[in-house]
């Protein structure tokens, strides 16, 4: 019983952080129509830019909770920019072409970061890109156990309760923004027509890199709290995270919040039920095959809806 | 519309996994292809690496190959072993070189991937038409090589791939460590008879073939000793999540934990390991040795068990001057991979010297002969398998560091 | 190019849009070969001709969907040509385009709203709201259901009502008949004729040339993008040319 009680808690906490890049990917997606493959490689390059925030600090400093929350806010503005440069660079110049091209975009940008933040490069003693091995996350949240059941047979992490709290809020706040404020309805706006959009005076090319930057920002405190549940970070992180982030949110209904934090717990719970009860060997199979499963019931996602497409 | 979209995504989906394992493999697409040279050209370009007669082989040089790790999931073993090797040759080419003959090396990247690694030694064949190849760490890209060397007689030297296989692919491979079952059969025996332990669990990398090799042969000697084996758990190389592994374990309470895999797995394991209250000692192999295991493990790894090469803190003068020179270099005390790096190319060398004629049948009978080899890593003599006859030492992670505990005679 | 016949005369007014010798192609095909035209403060001109003559590009050049090759187009003296679309609605353009270009998932309320998009005023925003209910009272009754689920003649109401709520100076209309039946279209178009008597200048592209042509002040024939006939209305309802060819008798 313990043992079932901590394999779902071990898959709520990964869960959680799928969760929280999937938010950033279906974002995207539901306003650009655009699946950014290169998102978890942003969330990579947020959970560098944390971790030279931190590792500046110092260990002193990092831990405290102002320490920790400039450690974010570095991270998320640095992605935010990013954001901003890839979509104003590779995705703007694209956007009248073909979907795929954009897609084929995506990926090439996505390996330029994973496979760009593998090179060594140092100018005297300051580390410019930081090289291909794993590096330790400082702890900018001092592990402390939030509930322990039986003689340590459940542990329950207060960093693991921290993140599963900041997914639902912001999964809150972001339906809050898309769903009740001017520019959520700008959003929706440019993500049906961005041309008719236009023609009310939306403008839409701020709207679009708006939504890039807060994808971005997403993504980078996303990769954070996954840092600091791995407690490691390494230019290819963002690649499988991104994958599975992606899978979570198809899962739940490309383009929609909700539906991306519950794929996304689905799919922690289920990749752990399978490793826990069978052999990790099933793990990648089960999560695909259940993608397929969900899509054949529902071929929307399961929040997803049919859009009668009207003339 | 959204019933073909959703098709779409679920296609494209299921066509990333596949073509996943061969990202870098050139798939045609630009992005990747750009990818791959970036990454593979980046350690060449540093400035260590390129001499000015890098372009062209002159007469007057020996050109030798090497493929290694020095980006992706195993980089720290590839760099570390590249710094050996250069070392090595540096040393040797300062004291005259081979034969009045500058050694130069040729190295290419293969980003911790097999068929990287494959397709590097055909190029160093084909295109560079070297004399002989190091490399590499990771016995499954040694086997990715090993038939293109074979194939080619050009002899390949290993510096430090433990898996049986890896000579057994023909006569032209050679390797500078011990093999699988004795490192698995080492550890074996000291969990039981000096550690006492009675109940041992294993979590085992099934895409590794040095994984699998150490764990099959631990299992046996294990159980040969009375031991019994209470769970094997498996991950694969990648992964980064090990809480459900860890979950099971915990429920049987091993006394020792067998983890005979790479150190960037073996840290994150300990780390969870201890977040879920699994209290167990954890042992291993030589693909814990990295100082990296330190950084990311940090005090979780403490008290830990290791088998390896050798120990840095081995007071023997040869030990402690190459540690020397190493760190003069480097600015770090070189761990096995490196020491052993040291070791394939000063044997390679020796046997230059030895063969009358810098062709690779002769040059692989010479290397066939080395007898008594004094190496910074053990003393070592070919047996008729290729593989050194070696003793091996068990080390304990101690304030964040290795200490030597005990060798092992084979 | 064809001599251009014109048809009664026109009112003096203040001119509010001129355009000249506009040009527009897609990639190699010429969709407009040089049109001039205007239109005076409160006037309402149509463009009526065939499928293909050119109507929806000139009113999408006017508009900034797209850009034009050659010539200048004006809008209260000032040069709009080659601004973005959301720019020029700033400046009192606002354009109902052909298909409506309704958003199906937001409420028919968030559509009006987002009409109002550069708009700051909520007073002045609120009064324009209930002035679109009185106008278009069907609205009202769908306030909060998706867009979507509207009639093909509510759609166009709620185009028409949302480009207003931006007040602009000037309305482009583009085929607001499309697809309804000749009762609904009846309605839009008498709802048209009381929005240009409080005062609102429209430029409108009709293929019911009778419907256009009873409603216009002013109306330029076009074929091939080319303006080939211009004069008032009335006139041009007269001419038996224009009698022939497109109001089928």
């Amino acid at each position: 019983m313990y043992k079932f009680l901590q394999h779902v808690i071990n898959g709520l906490s990964a869960g959680t952080i799928y969760a929280l890049v999937a938010l950033g990917y279906t974002m995207v997606y539901g306003v650009l129509k655009l699946i950014n493959f290169a998102h978890g490689d942003v969330m990579m390059v947020g959970v560098y830019v944390g971790y030279a925030v931190a590792f500046l600090l110092g260990r002193e400093t990092a831990t405290t909770v102002p320490g920790a929350l400039l450690v974010f806010a570095v991270a998320m503005s640095a992605c935010a920019a990013l954001g901003f440069l890839i979509e104003r660079f590779a995705y703007r110049p694209l956007r009248e072409k073909p979907r795929l091209t954009s897609l084929i975009t995506a990926i090439g940008i996505s390996f330029a970061l994973s496979y760009g933040f593998q090179l060594d490069w140092a100018v005297q003693d300051w580390t410019i890109l930081p090289g291909a091995a794993a590096r330790r996350f400082p702890q900018i949240i001092e592990p402390k156990e939030w509930l322990v059941l039986g003689d340590s047979d459940v542990i329950i992490w207060n960093w693991q309760v921290i993140s599963f709290g900041v997914a639902v809020g912001l999964m809150t706040l972001l339906q809050l923004l898309v769903f009740k404020t001017k520019f959520g309805k700008a959003m929706r706006a440019v993500s049906h027509d961005h041309r008719v959009a236009g023609l009310l005076g939306i403008p839409v090319d701020r709207v679009i890199a708006g939504t890039f930057m807060l994808g971005s920002a997403l993504a980078a405190g996303a990769g954070i709290l996954y840092a600091v549940k791995d407690k490691s970070v390494q230019p290819l992180m963002g690649m499988f995270v991104g994958l599975k982030a992606f899978v979570a949110a198809v899962i739940g209904g490309i383009g929609n919040l909700p539906g991306a934090v519950v794929g996304a717990l689905l799919l922690g719970l289920c990749e752990e039920f399978v490793v826990g009860y069978t052999a990790s060997s099933w793990r990648d199979a089960v999560a695909f095959g259940f993608l397929i499963a969900v899509l054949l019931v529902r071929p929307a996602g399961l929040f997803g809806k049919f859009q009668p497409e009207k003339v | 519309m959204a019933t073909r979209l959703s098709w779409l995504l679920a296609l494209s989906v299921l066509a990333l996994p596949l073509s996943g394992c061969e990202k870098k493999k050139d798939t045609g697409s630009g992005a990747s292809a750009d990818a791959k040279t970036q990454a593979v050209k980046a350690p060449e370009v540093k400035p260590a690496d390129v001499k000015p007669t890098d372009t062209k082989t002159a007469a007057d040089t020996i050109l030798i190959g090497e493929v290694g790790s020095l980006t992706g999931s195993e980089a720290a073993f590839g760099i570390s072993t590249r710094n050996g090797i250069e070392l090595a040759l540096e040393e040797v080419n300062a004291a005259g070189g081979v034969k009045g003959k500058k050694v130069e090396v040729r190295v290419y990247d293969d980003m911790s991937k097999p068929e990287e690694a494959a397709s590097a030694a055909t190029r160093l064949i084909t295109q560079d038409k070297v004399l002989a190849i190091l490399g590499e760490v990771a016995s499954s890209n040694s086997l990715a090589m090993a038939p293109k060397a074979q194939e080619a007689k050009v002899p390949m030297i290993s510096p430090s791939s433990t898996n049986e296989k890896v000579t057994a692919v023909g006569d032209y491979i050679f390797r500078t460590c011990f093999i699988d079952p004795f490192q698995g059969s080492v550890m074996a025996k000291y969990a039981k008879e000096e550690l006492k332990f009675t109940k041992v669990a294993i979590l085992t990398d099934t895409k590794s073939a040095y994984s699998d090799g150490l764990t099959q042969v631990f299992k046996k000697r294990f159980a040969e000793l009375g031991g019994t084996i209470v769970a094997v758990e498996a991950y694969g190389k990648g992964d980064t999540d090990f809480r459900a592994q860890l979950t099971n374990l915990k429920k049987v309470k091993p006394e020792g934990l067998y983890v005979p895999g790479y150190y960037q797995d073996v840290a994150l394991i300990a780390e969870q390991a201890k977040e879920l209250g699994l209290k167990t000692t954890m042992m291993g192999g030589d693909g814990w040795d990295s100082a990296k295991l330190f950084e990311l493990g940090g005090a979780a790894v403490e008290g830990a068990y290791v088998s390896n090469h050798y120990a840095a803190d081995d007071p023997s003068p040869k030990v402690q001057d190459f540690i020397k020179r190493y760190s003069a270099k480097f600015g770090a005390v070189p761990d096995s991979l490196a020491a052993l790096g040291y070791d394939a190319a000063n044997m390679l060398v020796e046997a230059m010297k030895r063969s009358d004629e810098l062709s690779g049948p002769k040059l692989r009978d010479a290397i066939a002969q080395t007898k008594d080899f004094q190496g910074v890593a053990g003393t070592i003599t070919l047996d008729e398998n290729r593989n050194p006859v070696k003793p091996a030492v068990v080390l304990k992670v101690d304030g964040g560091k290795f200490k030597y505990v005990a060798t092992v005679a084979p | 190019m064809a001599e251009l016949v014109r048809l009664g005369e026109r009112a003096s007014r203040p001119a509010l849009l001129a355009v000249q010798d506009l040009k527009v192609s897609y990639g190699a095909i010429a969709a407009l070969k040089g049109v001039s035209l205007s239109l005076g403060q409160g006037e309402v001109v149509a463009l009526i001709g065939a499928n293909g003559a050119g109507k929806t590009s000139t009113l999408r050049a006017v508009s900034g969907m797209l850009k034009p090759k050659a010539g200048t187009i004006t809008l209260k003296g000032e040069r709009i040509d080659s601004q973005p679309s959301h720019a020029l609605v700033a400046k009192g353009l606002a354009h109902a385009p052909e298909g409506r270009g309704i958003f199906p998932n937001l409420t028919v309320q968030e559509n009006l709203d987002l009409g109002a998009y550069l708009r700051n005023d909520k007073a002045g925003i609120a009064q324009d709201l209930e002035k679109s209910f009185t106008l278009f009272p069907r609205l009202k009754e769908r306030q909060h259901m998706p867009a979507g689920t509207l009639s093909g003649g509510e759609q166009q109401m709620l185009a028409i009502a949302r480009a207003l709520m931006s007040r602009p100076s000037l309305l482009l209309l583009d085929e607001p008949s499309l697809g309804l039946a000749p009762q609904v279209t009846q309605t839009i178009f008498r709802i048209l004729r009381d929005v240009n008597a409080g005062g609102m200048s429209i430029l409108l592209v009709e293929q019911n040339a009778h419907l256009a042509l009873d409603l216009a002040h002013w109306a330029y024939v076009l074929e091939t993008g080319e303006v080939v006939m211009e004069g008032t209305g009335q006139a041009l309802l007269g001419s038996p040319e224009i009698r022939k060819a497109y109001l089928g008798e």
